[in-house]
């Protein structure tokens, strides 16, 4: 009955392995690529820069190293909004997109790259248009002065049909044989363009990370429901607004500088549940790791196992989903008891 | 006095459901809230729950006026166990109970150490130890009723409140609620307010001694307060209810009287 006493949270070692899974995929990834570095070039462009040759550095230091850290990120935001709705929503079958933040960044890309040439406005536009797409999602789903989770699910389906049909608009009037071809990519997702100067993204990012970590707590009392949030003291429109704006600003950075890569968010946090049960407690931090890792490496097999890259969208459902699969069979489930 | 109640009215839209409702509790008192469907039972709940901010009137309780109160002072004031609980992901019961420490911790805020042990000895209050470590989804609803029971008890608030929180148990279960709530009012002083269709509730409560009262909601009649044995009449019942019933006396065990509700036939 010992265990029954202690404190419901991450023991030491484990809260090392979760530092050092994203760290290790990220220093791993940094070793393979399509040009060929020794194992000493890329040790030696870490610690001693000065000491390799300018092609080896470049590679492992402004290519590899920018990639592998935006990936890590991206995996993070989008396993750790995905939790967040899954709990604010109370419903286990939803993704960091909910909101219409994947259509709504799409547009926002479409535009971009139609009417200004793509570039550093892709990166832009995407961004605001994904948080507009939340904002119309909140107000849509205001009723009476009121935005419920169910009203606000609603206005997130409605104004994600809306820019869908906006980027459908977007496609016929592109260029098909410059402008479309971007946009299909850009709707696979890709890192492959990742370099320092996108690291703004990461500001967001990190902000909407810290803001869901810290009410990871208040997010198990949120599924609850909103009526017995609040009999439990939790304000929940206020803990709601950070919870989805911290969310909102994690996908809408991801999405914006990667792409749409939607089944993560969904898929990460249920083998995050798998592992450590269903407290946002450990479930926050568990998916922040899981999803930095995962991405990283998902992104280094994107990048190596075939001549020419394969979008990562593709390649996470790809691989993603059977080894989703696989827990399901094997944890007997995990999520309903 | 923990609860004060002072000419409640309260509308949805146009249409009056409470119209000037005066009760009180004091410490270690139970308020049994009887009346038919629709006679506004869960509208009293729920605005002394502050779930409604629209009537007039006043609820104080300890003595504060709720409508200013934030949801965390209110939380610490008053406790709820609900009447359905949709359950989405499987935490544990003792996940589940720790929430009731909600209120205790800021907007950021995580329970501490302290919140840790309070849940635990409002686990071992209620008895439900053996399941602590268990998904609450797969417990039966007269378990899960407890684990929401403790959760409200962790809270630590001086009232707690009941939105027919037996209807889904069996014969048994019931009984080792209605146990439970005795002990907690006799040993722990804390005030119930509950909704409850089921009559033999405060005819029990007063027979276990615990102080009781009987409040009867009826549409567009004046409510009534008293006794559970003075309250609960042939007459009430047939002007509340529109059911003939015949109230009868046991001679129980212990040399306890017990009262119970016959139905006779009806008036509709």
């Amino acid at each position: 009955m010992q265990a029954h006493k202690q404190r419901d949270s991450l023991s030491l070692p484990v809260i090392i392995l979760l530092f050092v899974l994203p760290l290790a995929a990220v220093f791993v990834s940094l070793f393979f690529g399509r040009y060929h570095l020794s194992f000493s070039e890329v040790v030696f462009s870490l610690i001693r820069p000065d000491t390799v040759s300018a092609a080896s550095r470049v590679t492992v230091l402004q290519l590899r190293l920018p990639r592998a850290v935006a990936a890590a990120f991206v995996g993070a935001s989008l396993a750790v909004s995905g939790a967040a709705f899954q709990s604010v929503f109370r419903n286990p079958l939803v993704n960091s997109g909910i909101l219409g933040v994947s259509n709504g960044a799409g547009f926002g890309a479409c535009l971009a790259i139609v009417f200004f040439g793509g570039g550093v406005y892709t990166y832009i536009f995407s961004f605001v248009f994904a948080v507009a797409a939340v904002l119309l999602s909140y107000f849509a789903g205001r009723i009476s002065r009121v935005t419920t989770s169910i009203t606000m699910i609603l206005g997130g389906v409605i104004v994600g049909a809306f820019f869908s049909a906006l980027v459908s608009i977007m496609k016929y009037v592109a260029d098909p044989y410059s402008q479309l071809p971007s946009i299909t990519f850009w709707f696979m997702g890709s890192f492959a363009s990742v370099n320092y100067s996108h690291f703004y993204a990461l500001i967001p990012m990190g902000l909407g990370l810290l803001l869901v970590f810290l009410s990871r707590w208040k997010l198990n009392v949120l599924s609850m429901g909103e009526r017995e949030a609040a009999s439990l003291g939790v304000d929940v429109r206020k803990a709601q607004i950070m919870i989805i704006g911290g969310a909102t600003l994690c996908t809408a950075a991801a999405v914006c500088i990667s792409g749409t890569i939607g089944w993560v968010g969904l898929v990460i946090p249920h083998i995050g549940r798998m592992i450590t049960g269903n407290s946002n407690q450990k479930l926050i931090p568990v998916s922040i790791s899981l999803g930095a890792g995962f991405m990283v490496i998902m992104d280094l097999l994107s990048r190596t196992l075939t001549g020419s890259e394969i979008p990562i969208g593709i390649l996470c459902a790809l691989i993603g989903t059977p080894f989703f699969v696989y827990l399901l069979k094997k944890t007997k489930g995990g999520f309903r008891a | 006095m923990i609860l004060n109640i002072d000419n409640l009215s309260f509308s949805y839209d146009k249409t009056p459901v409470l119209s000037g409702v005066s009760l009180t509790a004091g410490k270690g008192e139970i308020v049994c809230l009887l009346g038919p469907n629709g006679s506004g039972k869960t509208t009293l709940l729920d605005c002394v729950l502050g779930f409604h901010r629209s009537y007039k009137g006043n609820i104080s309780v300890c003595g504060k006026d709720i409508l200013p109160l934030s949801r965390s002072e209110l939380a610490k004031l008053v406790s709820y166990v609900p009447q359905f609980h949709t359950p989405t992901f499987p935490y544990t019961v003792r996940e589940i109970v720790l929430m009731g420490r909600t209120s205790q911790s800021g907007l950021l805020g995580a329970p501490g150490k302290d919140d840790y042990e309070i849940c635990d000895s409002a686990i071992s209050r209620i008895g439900i130890e053996d399941f602590a470590q268990r998904p609450y989804t797969g417990l039966s609803g007269g378990e899960r009723k407890l684990v929401l029971l403790a959760r409200a008890l962790a809270q630590q608030a001086p009232l707690i409140v009941l939105d027919e929180p037996t209807s889904s148990l069996d014969f048994k279960n019931e009984l080792l609620f209605l146990e439970i709530i005795t002990d907690l009012v006799r040993n722990d002083g804390i005030t119930v307010l509950m909704a409850t269709h089921a009559l033999q509730h405060p005819l029990y409560f007063e027979s276990e001694g615990v102080a009781c009262q009987a409040v009867m909601l009826c549409k567009d009649k004046e409510i009534r307060k008293g006794k559970p044995g003075e309250l609960i009449t042939p007459e009430t019942l047939l002007e509340g209810y529109g059911v003939r019933a015949a109230v009868c006396e046991i001679k129980g065990e212990e040399g306890k009287t017990v009262r119970t509700v016959a139905v006779l036939g009806s008036d509709f």
